[in-house]
């Protein structure tokens, strides 16, 4: 999908002309700030250099300080700005898509449903989602949302307590309803050194939880994730041969790997990503051709999934 | 002392591996009833879907026929497990035969009843396959464990012996998807 099949819509060139003014005027105050606040630094610094470290960072401070208020009092204009980005173009862009595709910027998936979703075992201690995309693809409803989930850790250093974050997931939660009528829970993961012998300890000595570990019989798949689930048969109902091969596929297409969970009818898909999405940009043009290229590609990788997994085949007894 | 710990330290190891051999045992049996519990449930369904498939066709009475008789059998109760899968085997071919018939009969295609009896179908397809590879996997799990060390040493003595697994019939191997059924 490129950007040029969106450059005959009217409506959003317009929005994006009216945009290019405004991104244009905070981008230039931004500039503003930032030399002010780098001048000011580097006359300190050439100053102590110099010989006289206390008069010229005392001058230096003002730029500093003056630098700082121009930044602060362009923030509001600033988060308007993306605001507007947000809800005018991407929604344009995901309306151009799918006509039922709508954005929610300020919402996203709740850490509640984060946790149930069992993707991750650590319980995150800071959270943070946003734009909420949901839609519906044929007969299937789907929604996803940006995530970062961390945890934290204090260990006692001589200088008191240091308190590190650690990143438990950053990236898109992709959730839809599932195609089949299911009871338990099955859930699949990356293989890694640690969850690999923890299987093998589950499998041959004794489990400390209430899901098994599922052997299943495509070596590929079973080389890439580790499956657990509440019922063996109902596990394998799921991921049948052809889904094991598509999962395969859409892990293969993704840049870092995918963890799954199916659970009450939806199933729930974590994809890593190292940047943020549907970010307005400040210091590039609205009016770039590319410019929504890598977050329209993004939207129709999710929207595809459907496609992928085939969620529209609904002969299963439910619809 | 050191050859009591090392001799109480080898037991309990002993005592793990057997206990695991019984549990991975006990899965296989498991595992079978599981697939039985599905053919139950799809052998269930045949008394409605001919119900159904009676009221609109004319032609297909000998399919019926067959299929009504297979079901029969097949919940005679006295039979073993093997039959008890060939039947299914026959059964699963005969109603896909007949549900490709079903194209020929527009109305009956439209029924709501018959639509649902479909999907049922397919689900119990689609669960009995499941079952299938549920007990394939139990059976190699608990075959790798009494033909590798240390199970080999003590499986012949303790009378553990592998079991074989079930092969699919070439016939379910080529319709493997329920999609076909629906012939769209």
């Amino acid at each position: 999908m490129q950007f040029s099949s969106l450059a005959g819509n009217v409506a959003l060139q317009n929005i994006l002309a009216t945009m290019e003014v405004e991104r244009k005027k905070i981008a230039s105050t931004q500039k503003k700030g930032y030399y002010f606040i780098g001048g000011g630094i580097l006359l300190g610094i050439i100053g102590s250099v110099l010989g006289f470290p206390m008069p010229s960072i005392i001058a230096g401070l003002a730029p500093v300080i003056y630098g700082g208020i121009v930044l602060f009092k362009i923030n509001d204009e600033l988060q308007a700005y993306k605001h507007t980005y947000k809800r005018d173009v991407i929604s344009e862009a995901l309306r151009f898509l799918d006509s039922s595709l709508t954005i929610a910027p300020q919402n996203g998936i709740v850490a509640h449903e984060f946790i149930h979703s069992q993707l991750f075992t650590t319980e995150p201690d800071r959270y943070k989602t946003e734009d909420l995309v949901s839609g519906r693809a044929e007969k299937t409803a789907f929604y996803f949302a940006e995530v970062h989930a961390e945890y934290k850790t204090v260990t006692q250093t001589k200088n008191g307590r240091k308190t590190e974050w650690h990143d438990i997931f950053k990236g898109i939660i992709f959730v839809a309803d599932f195609n089949k009528n299911f009871n338990g829970s099955t859930i699949v993961r990356p293989k890694g050194f640690g969850s690999a012998i923890s299987a093998w300890f589950s499998t041959n000595l004794f489990s400390f939880s209430d899901k098994d570990v599922i052997k299943l019989e495509n070596v590929d798949f079973d080389k890439t994730f580790i499956t657990y689930g509440t019922d063996q048969v109902e596990s394998r109902y799921l991921l049948t041969p052809a889904m094991m091969e598509r999962i395969l596929r859409l892990n293969h297409n993704s840049k870092y790997s995918i963890s799954l969970s199916f659970i009450q009818s939806r199933i729930y898909i974590g994809f890593p990503l190292d940047r943020n999405y549907f970010e307005a940009p400040i210091f590039k043009s609205l009016l770039n051709p590319d410019l929504l290229n890598e977050d329209i590609s993004t939207i129709k990788f999710m929207y595809d999934i459907v496609k992928e997994l085939d969620l529209n085949t609904r002969i299963w007894g439910k619809n | 002392m050191i050859i009591a710990i090392i001799l109480v330290i080898l037991i309990i190891i002993g005592i793990f591996f057997y206990n695991s051999l019984i549990g991975k045992k006990n899965q296989v049996t498991n595992a079978f009833s599981a697939i039985d519990v599905m053919l139950k449930k799809r052998f269930d369904l045949i008394p409605n879907l001919v119900e159904v498939v009676k009221q609109y066709t004319n032609y297909e009475s000998e399919t019926l026929s067959k299929i009504v008789e297979l079901r029969t059998r097949a919940s005679a109760g006295n039979i073993s497990d093997a039959e008890k899968a060939q039947i299914d085997s026959q059964l699963s071919t005969s109603v896909k035969g007949l549900m490709v018939n079903v194209e020929n009969y527009p109305d009956l295609k439209a029924n709501t009843n018959f639509i649902n009896l479909q999907s049922t179908w397919a689900e119990s397809e689609e669960q009995i396959a499941a079952a299938r590879r549920s007990y394939n996997a139990a059976v190699t799990d608990y075959n790798n464990s009494i033909m590798m060390f240390p199970g080999s040493l003590f499986a012949g003595m303790l009378n553990f012996h592998p079991v074989p697994v079930l092969e699919t019939a070439v016939e379910e191997r080529k319709n493997i998807s329920a999609k076909d059924l629906f012939n769209n």
